[in-house]
């Protein structure tokens, strides 16, 4: 099991595939400690990942939103 | 010529009936003149029946005449139009009813105008000025609308006060021109150019209120339908009320039916249109919000999965693994351990059963030739060979001095070498 570490950072929905893909092995189990821990560590990183990109979303909705509000104002 | 009946001798009615067709006839035939109020040419009905209503008056008269005499008018007959009927009144005795029978009809002032009209718009049609590709829409939002309009009339009004309600900002440039007689149409082509020619002018409405045909009659122009025709801006023609038709209708971009209409046509009702602009901004924030908490709802899910939470669980049954082995390895080893003692004593008090040492403590010895055979008979010995004797603690070096065979039946002989107790006599 090699994870495929893209170099580029992943798409939002590609990491969150590759996440759901993750928590899924390591949930069935059979793999060998040294898998399992790599995988845990891959599964941190996409989390990471996905976190950066909802965060990025948010803030640029709410810096559109804030600026919308305050030049209302 | 009265006819005398009484309740006893009453006239029946075919009498009757004839004596009015008589009467009728006694009118002979006549020249009338009244409008077509109502025309139907049945399919495949030779005659054709008609109204004709006084000009002035409330008052109609069936009128029937043959269809070969209508269809060969031209221009053709239409409802409204003024006619000159030649007909000679008659009475159908079985129906009872009473119509003029025309043998000939002329069309005069206003029917001959209408059918003036009528060749026009065909001869128009034919050259495709009305055809609905020509038709250009007008701008959404106009940057400044050209209004073409008798000075200080109601149309101009309404068209004025109506769009300023629906777009404050709206920007207009009135041409005035008279909208009633003979110069009428000439000033509308002059103020339509002058818009026309103008680039900021993005439509162009030509606004009338309402009135009688002839009053209508200059927005039929030919004239000014080729000029609208070919105007690079788009056209609304807003003339008269809804029934009214002057060819400009056919020929504008757009038709309004009163110059109200023109003005909802030409300018958006912006406040609805800024209202409807927030609202999609909001629905947008609303939608892009709600995806978000989604996803984020979604991510947290995944991440308080134990897998990935708390991966010591990966660790700790690896441990429990482990732990769970070892004891199970030592168990068996342990287990393999005893049954391997057992194993051991069992053989060694077989090998102690089997042994001689047992016989041998009981004062029993074994005797061995030097090469290490048992000696079990004295034949197998002589005097003089080396011998040993194997006692329980160890062995006795012997040389043999003599041989003497027991007597067979005082003495046992000494112990078998198996180690077996000798329970058979002999």
């Amino acid at each position: 099991m090699t994870a495929d570490t893209t170099d580029e950072k992943p798409s939002y929905e590609e990491a969150r595939e590759e996440l759901i893909e993750v928590v899924r092995r390591l949930e069935t189990g059979g793999t060998t400690l040294e898998d399992s821990l790599a995988l845990w560590e891959r599964g941190e990183a996409l989390a990471t990942t996905c976190q950066e990109w909802l965060d990025n979303a948010r803030a640029r909705l709410d810096a559109v939103v804030e600026k919308d509000v305050s030049s209302a104002e | 010529m009265a006819l005398d009946t009484s309740p006893e001798q009453p006239a029946p009615v075919r009498q009757i009936a004839n004596a009015i067709s008589g009467w009728i006839d006694r009118l002979g035939s006549v020249w009338v003149e009244g409008q077509v109020a109502q025309l139907s040419k049945r399919p495949g009905l030779n005659t054709v029946f008609l109204t004709l209503r006084d000009s002035v008056a409330d008052i109609s008269v069936p009128v029937t005449c043959s269809r070969t005499l209508v269809d060969s008018m031209n221009p053709p007959l239409v409802e409204g139009a003024s006619v000159l009927v030649h007909a000679k009144p008659s009475y159908y005795a079985t129906r009872g009813s009473l119509s003029l029978q025309a043998r000939e009809i002329r069309m005069v002032g206003l029917g001959e105008l209408l059918a003036q009209l009528e060749r026009r718009r065909q001869l128009l049609a034919a050259e495709g000025l009305f055809d609905a590709a020509r038709k250009r829409p007008p701008p959404f939002l106009p940057g400044t609308v050209g209004l073409v309009t008798a000075p200080r009339s109601a149309a101009e009004r309404d068209v004025l006060d109506i769009s300023r309600r629906r777009w404050p900002a709206v920007q207009f440039s009135v041409a005035h021109a008279t909208m009633q007689g003979h110069r009428s149409a000439g000033e509308v082509m002059a103020a339509l150019a002058r818009l026309d020619a103008d680039t900021a002018v993005d439509v162009i409405v030509i606004a009338r209120g309402g009135g009688s045909v002839e009053d209508l009659l200059p927005f039929s122009d030919e004239g000014l339908l080729r000029a609208v025709s070919a105007a690079r801006t788009p056209v609304v023609s807003a003339i008269g009320h809804e029934p009214d038709q002057p060819l400009l209708d056919l020929v504008a971009d757009v038709r309004a039916a009163t110059p109200t209409d023109a003005a909802k046509l030409v300018v958006p009702d912006v406040a609805a249109e800024a209202h409807a602009v927030a609202s999609a901004r909001e629905r947008l924030r609303s939608i892009t919000y709600s995806f978000l908490a989604r996803e984020q709802a979604g991510l947290d899910a995944l991440r308080s999965r134990p897998a990935l939470a708390d991966p010591r669980t990966l660790v700790d049954e690896r441990t429990a693994e482990l732990a769970a082995l070892l004891a199970r390895a030592r168990r068996t080893v342990g287990h393999s351990l005893d049954r391997a003692v057992d194993d051991i004593g069992h053989h060694r008090a077989r090998a102690r059963a089997l042994s001689p040492l047992a016989t041998l403590e009981r004062g029993y010895a074994v005797l061995q030739a030097s090469n290490g055979t048992v000696l079990t008979s004295v034949d197998d010995a002589s005097a003089g060979d080396r011998v040993s004797v194997r006692v329980a603690d160890g062995r006795v070096h012997a040389d043999v001095t003599a041989i003497s065979r027991a007597d067979q039946s005082t003495e046992r002989p000494a112990g078998r070498p198996d180690g077996q107790e000798a329970t058979d006599d002999r």
